[in-house]
């Protein structure tokens, strides 16, 4: 790719260029195929209400 | 090749599949409801008004889903003809059986991100095309009344019968739901209670929910995975009711059901062909009912969440839906005549529940 596109100005700064290592159309296709089958909603395997600041009886953090 | 190995592996990668699936949508809906969520109420009124006892009468609690076992054993008439007066909180997809069966849940939860969910509330927009295109509403295994005779006049009784009964009805609403879900609840006149539905650990660094409630205020609640635990959240955790009874969870289809009418038959198909189909479904025998149910990845990931969760949960849970896949420690599998039985003895119940129809 560097020795077909050529610029015609130099940068400041080294440009390096990494190589894109992507997912292959079978590796993409999965993904999407297989995002719909995901749940409604994500589950946290911790708590069950989080009342942030907000709680009702004053307190300023707490978890349930 | 075994029946049920791909649904098996994908088990352990269904946290993952859920963010990819809706994560995108969420957190947009989260940004244009902003707007919203002033004209409701944080989710710390509700909890208020259950410890003021403004929500059911007594401290026990009856969840209302839309799984296939409701056609079977319909819990909305055996509530009503026991005359409960205890709190009935359904899921967003069981208003319309609710309302059509005489009952006015003293609270609807929904949480799921996509706009189709309007229909649940009634769409005031649906038109003839978008029913011909769209046949995910006619393959579940619901109340037979959502779909009727014609989906757009079924559609449309539901839309009177919601803006009838709106003013009555509460609605616990998770800021990612889809913004034209969170306007349909408010114009019916509904009160609206705005939470978060948790995506990641708060308390950790970075968190996604953390940084939400920073922005909005309100509290965070785990949903365990889909709507119908989520009713049993907030019942418990949220309004404090204590014994709750289960109706309508079942997480699973009866045997003899075809798998092209489950829920993610389309996109298991999108990802094999009809022979394979069968290494995504599982069977699980239910040894209270002594009979085997079939069940998807995704159902068998939210019956493992709640097998989970239920044991850090003080309240006593009844499984009183009669069917399904959701059993084990921490649940009393027993049918709700037993429950309703029980609490009325325990005076609980009175005469006549206000009815809806």
């Amino acid at each position: 790719m560097p020795s077909v596109l050529k610029g015609n100005f130099k940068t400041e700064k080294t440009v390096e260029v990494h190589d894109v290592v992507d997912d292959s159309i079978e590796q993409r296709f999965e993904k999407e195929a297989l995002k719909h089958l995901g749940g409604s909603v994500c589950f946290v395997a911790k708590k069950q209400v989080d009342w942030g600041s907000e709680k009702d009886d004053g307190s300023k953090k707490d978890s349930d | 090749m075994t029946e049920g190995d791909f649904g098996l592996q994908l088990l352990e990668r269904m946290n993952e599949l859920t963010l990819l699936r809706h994560g995108g949508t969420c957190f947009k809906n989260a940004e244009e409801n902003r707007q919203h969520i002033k004209k409701g109420e944080s989710l710390v009124q509700l909890r208020k008004l259950s410890k003021n006892s403004a929500i059911g009468s007594g401290a026990s609690a009856i969840i209302i889903a839309a799984g296939p076992s409701v056609r079977k054993q319909d819990p909305a008439s055996q509530i009503r003809a026991s005359g409960y007066q205890g709190a009935v909180i359904c899921t967003d997809s069981a208003t319309s059986y609710c309302l059509r069966s005489g009952l006015i849940p003293d609270l609807i939860v929904s949480v799921d991100p996509q706009p189709s969910i309007i229909r649940w509330f009634g769409d005031p927009e649906l038109s003839r095309s978008e029913v011909e295109a769209n046949d995910y509403f006619r393959r579940q295994d619901l109340d037979e009344r959502f779909i009727g005779k014609d989906e757009i006049q079924a559609n449309d009784e539901l839309l009177e019968l919601v803006d009838l009964h709106g003013k009555k009805l509460r609605i616990a609403l998770s800021t990612t739901t889809h913004p034209q879900v969170v306007q349909r609840c408010l114009e019916c006149g509904a009160q609206v209670y705005f939470f978060n539905a948790m995506h990641d650990d708060p308390d950790q660094e970075g968190s996604i929910t953390s940084k939400l409630q920073q922005e909005n205020g309100l509290p965070a609640v785990n949903a365990g995975g889909n709507v119908g635990t989520l009713c049993w959240v907030m019942a418990t955790a949220v309004l404090g009711k204590n014994p709750v009874a289960l109706t309508g969870i079942d997480l699973g289809y009866y045997e003899d059901t075809p798998l092209q009418r489950t829920q993610y038959y389309d996109a298991i198909r999108s990802l094999v062909n009809e022979e394979e189909v069968g290494r995504f479904f599982m069977k699980i025998h239910n040894p209270h009912l002594d009979q085997t149910f079939i069940t998807d990845p995704a159902y068998h990931w939210y019956r493992d969440a709640f097998l989970q969760m239920v044991l850090d949960e003080p309240s006593e849970t009844w499984n009183c839906t009669e069917g399904g896949i959701l059993f084990g420690k921490g649940i009393s599998f027993r049918p709700l005549a037993e429950f309703l039985s029980k609490f009325e003895a325990m005076g609980e119940a009175l005469p006549e529940r206000k009815g809806a129809a």
